[in-house]
């Protein structure tokens, strides 16, 4: 990108002054003025995010659960587009300044910080921008303006995605329940450790169990927080199912049961447990935790809980001023780092499932803006014709031995390609499932498939590789529905959807 | 747009200033239009009454641990449903062996061992600790690898114990994966 001079260095004076407003105290955000201010309003945002749910992930999970000519909840929504993921190096400026430098593939926390914050950080990095500055979160922004706020995943509630929303921190893995310097500082971005009163270095379970930043909390990760935690939830008049103190974990009932503003429940000392495994285990402890839709379903009853008459919010206003809520898939991309393509799949249906319960909502509300997409796409995850191999499974890479050909000079040809026999040694979920160096497919049965095509086997209709067991640099899909949905058609930038969100919910303008 | 502050307005006056041609506003409003005063939207910096880490982590059973000679015994931490120790030795100078997390298969972001190192009589002598952090921007901690659910570490008995340990306790404190 090319611009003059005196614009570019304009545009940078801009951001740095947004960064000093932060600091004394005020926020600046810069979006183009709209002229018609209500257009793109709603009372209510629910964004639910699929972590490390790829474009291919989408269409795996259709064919696999609907058939090729079905439809996932997500699908139905009726904008769709494209956001493009890219991270920063860390001291990096943002895009348009000198400084800026890129990193074309983003974890979960920079990912996290460029929709809940609007700026571009480095990887690790939760609610700070590139050089360490902290910055405000939009569920912050939308607490603050008086909307009930909720946060609810299948991981940890300290994890990347979640804590994006509701914590300052340096480097993601200051989780808790204890600081330590490794984990907590980054000497490179400051240079000398920070005061361990610096929120930037402050454990993410301390800060989420003091900032009030989400009503309703949901998930895993019961095992960061501990007694003065929950001291300091009660204190602030959150309901807190379980005991964090005696390390009880709250159960689907407890999440039934479920009453009043404030609620955090933790249902697993560590993520949640996979679909599949409660299913597989239907006593176990772990078949207690409440599914994402039924969170998700529970968050917003919740949250649209209109109170009873006379009833006010904590500044004061009536209570019916909407509610901004965040929900994760985030054993989609745990599951996909293992290159575990059935489990993956099973997480992504019980993703699309909450989908549809926010859907379901939105649709009576009438008022809400409904964004589902994903931080990054996680392992390459593809889908190969039947019976045919992958790179990994070959027995000679494709060299491009015809590059001094000009009128063909990027054809790879490969003058022998073979499956090699050591490198695949059958279908992983099947035939090739004891041999732990086999890069061959797994396979999955589709409901079009011929009655007895079972999972695994060579028959079944869809076959699924992976490149890698991590993330990957390409664009996710997002669909949306409601007021403001359109913005989201094409492609976009993750960072726009900080302003879509912040506009929606009248909290930046 | 309201202004309430002598400090708001100069500033926005100074960003329509450089920003010239772009348009940029900048404000915080309440939402439905209301008067209210523009809500302070700063980070909360820091919390009253959480007290302030003053250094490493501990672990409480490394004071009442009593290993007998040559004996190496596991202290509780936070997050022992995660993890196993295995391969674990110890020859005087130093203590070594695996750490395998059980709960996920992905990039281990932070781990700490803590080893206590203690007399014939099962006291106390002092403690060292393995520390590893996944600096995601630094190269030589690039994903070359699969997730690593083992992490290998050897903690020494340090120089001024040298000798004396005769038994090691060990924990685990601090554990983030991806
Ligand atoms: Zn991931």
């Amino acid at each position: 990108m090319r611009r003059p001079f005196s614009a570019l260095a304009a545009t940078t004076l801009v951001v740095a002054l947004a960064a000093t407003a932060t600091l004394t105290g005020l926020v600046g955000t810069s979006l183009s003025a709209s002229a018609d201010d209500d257009k793109g309003r709603a009372k209510n945002v629910i964004y639910l995010l699929g972590d490390g749910m790829g474009r291919t992930h989408v269409t795996a999970a259709r064919e696999r659960f609907y058939g090729s000519d079905g439809k996932l909840a997500m699908e139905t929504l009726e904008a769709q587009g494209h956001v493009s993921t890219y991270a920063v190096e860390k001291l990096s400026g943002q895009p348009g300044q000198a400084d800026f430098r890129p990193n074309p593939v983003t974890d979960s926390a920079s990912a996290a910080t460029a929709w809940a914050s609007g700026v571009k950080t480095y990887n690790a990095a939760l609610g700070v921008d590139a050089k360490g500055v902290a910055v405000p979160t939009m569920m912050e922004l939308a607490k603050k303006a008086g909307y009930r706020t909720g946060n609810v995943s299948t991981a940890e509630v300290t994890d990347a995605t979640p804590a994006g929303q509701m914590s300052h921190a340096l480097a993601r893995g200051c989780q808790g329940p204890v600081y330590s310097d490794a984990s907590c500082q980054d000497l490179a971005l400051t240079g000398s450790a920070l005061p361990t009163t610096d929120v930037r270095v402050t454990p993410i379970a301390d800060q989420i169990a003091r900032n009030g930043t989400a009503d309703v909390i949901l998930g895993g990760g019961l095992g960061r927080f501990d007694a003065a935690d929950e001291a300091a939830l009660t204190a602030q008049g959150y309901s807190v199912l379980g005991s964090i103190a005696n390390q009880r974990t709250a159960t689907k009932t407890d999440l039934a049961a479920a009453t009043g503003q404030k609620v955090f429940g933790l249902f697993n000392r560590g993520n949640l447990t996979v679909e599949k495994s409660k299913r597989d285990n239907p006593s176990s402890a772990q078949a207690q935790e409440p599914s994402l839709p039924e969170m998700t379903s529970k968050a917003i009853e919740l949250l649209s809980h209109k109170g009873e008459k006379g009833e006010k919010n904590e500044k004061g206003e009536k209570s019916d001023k909407g509610f901004y809520l965040q929900i994760e898939g985030a054993l989609i991309d745990k599951r996909s780092h293992a290159n575990d393509a059935a489990q993956t799949l099973d997480e992504i249906k019980a993703f699309d499932d909450a989908v549809t319960i926010a859907q379901d909502f939105a649709q009576r509300d009438g008022n809400t803006l409904v964004i589902v997409t994903a931080d990054h796409e996680c392992a390459g995850f593809n889908i190969i014709e039947k019976g045919t191999f992958t790179n990994a499974e070959a027995s000679t890479p494709p060299a491009n031995v015809d590059s001094g050909n000009t009128a063909n000079n990027s054809a790879p040809t490969r003058p022998s390609n073979a499956r090699d026999a050591a490198r695949s040694t059958g279908i992983v979920n099947g035939s090739g499932a004891a041999d732990a160096k086999n890069f061959g497919p797994a396979t999955f049965r589709t409901p079009t498939d011929p009655a007895g095509v079972t999972d695994g086997s060579p028959e079944a209709g869809l076959w699924l590789s992976y490149l890698s067991s991590n993330h990957t640099g390409a664009d996710v899909p997002v669909y949306a529905s409601g007021p403001g949905s359109d913005q989201l058609e094409g492609t976009t930038d993750n960072t726009a959807l900080f302003t879509i969100v912040g506009h929606a919910l009248r909290v930046i303008r | 747009m309201k202004l309430r502050t002598p400090q708001l307005a100069a500033l926005v006056i100074v960003v329509g200033l450089v920003a010239g041609l772009a348009t940029v506003t900048l404000a915080v409003t309440n939402p439905a239009g209301t008067d209210a005063v523009p809500a302070v939207v700063t980070p909360q910096m820091s919390f009253a009454g959480l007290a302030a880490a003053t250094g490493e982590p501990e672990l409480v059973g490394m004071a009442q641990a009593q290993p007998s000679r040559g004996e190496i015994v596991q202290v509780a931490g936070p997050f022992d449903d995660r993890f196993s120790l295995e391969d674990l030795a110890f020859d005087g100078a130093s203590v070594t062996g695996a750490v395998r997390v059980t709960s996920d298969v992905s990039e281990v972001i932070d781990l700490q061992v803590l080893a206590g190192f203690y007399d014939e009589q099962g006291n106390l002598l002092g403690t060292d600790r393995f520390v590893h952090h996944l600096g995601s921007t630094d190269p030589s901690h690039a994903h070359e690898t699969a997730p690593d659910e083992r992490m290998i570490f050897r903690i020494e008995v340090p120089a001024v114990l040298a000798g004396q340990a005769v038994g090691v306790a060990l924990g685990v404190p601090v554990l983030v994966n991806e």
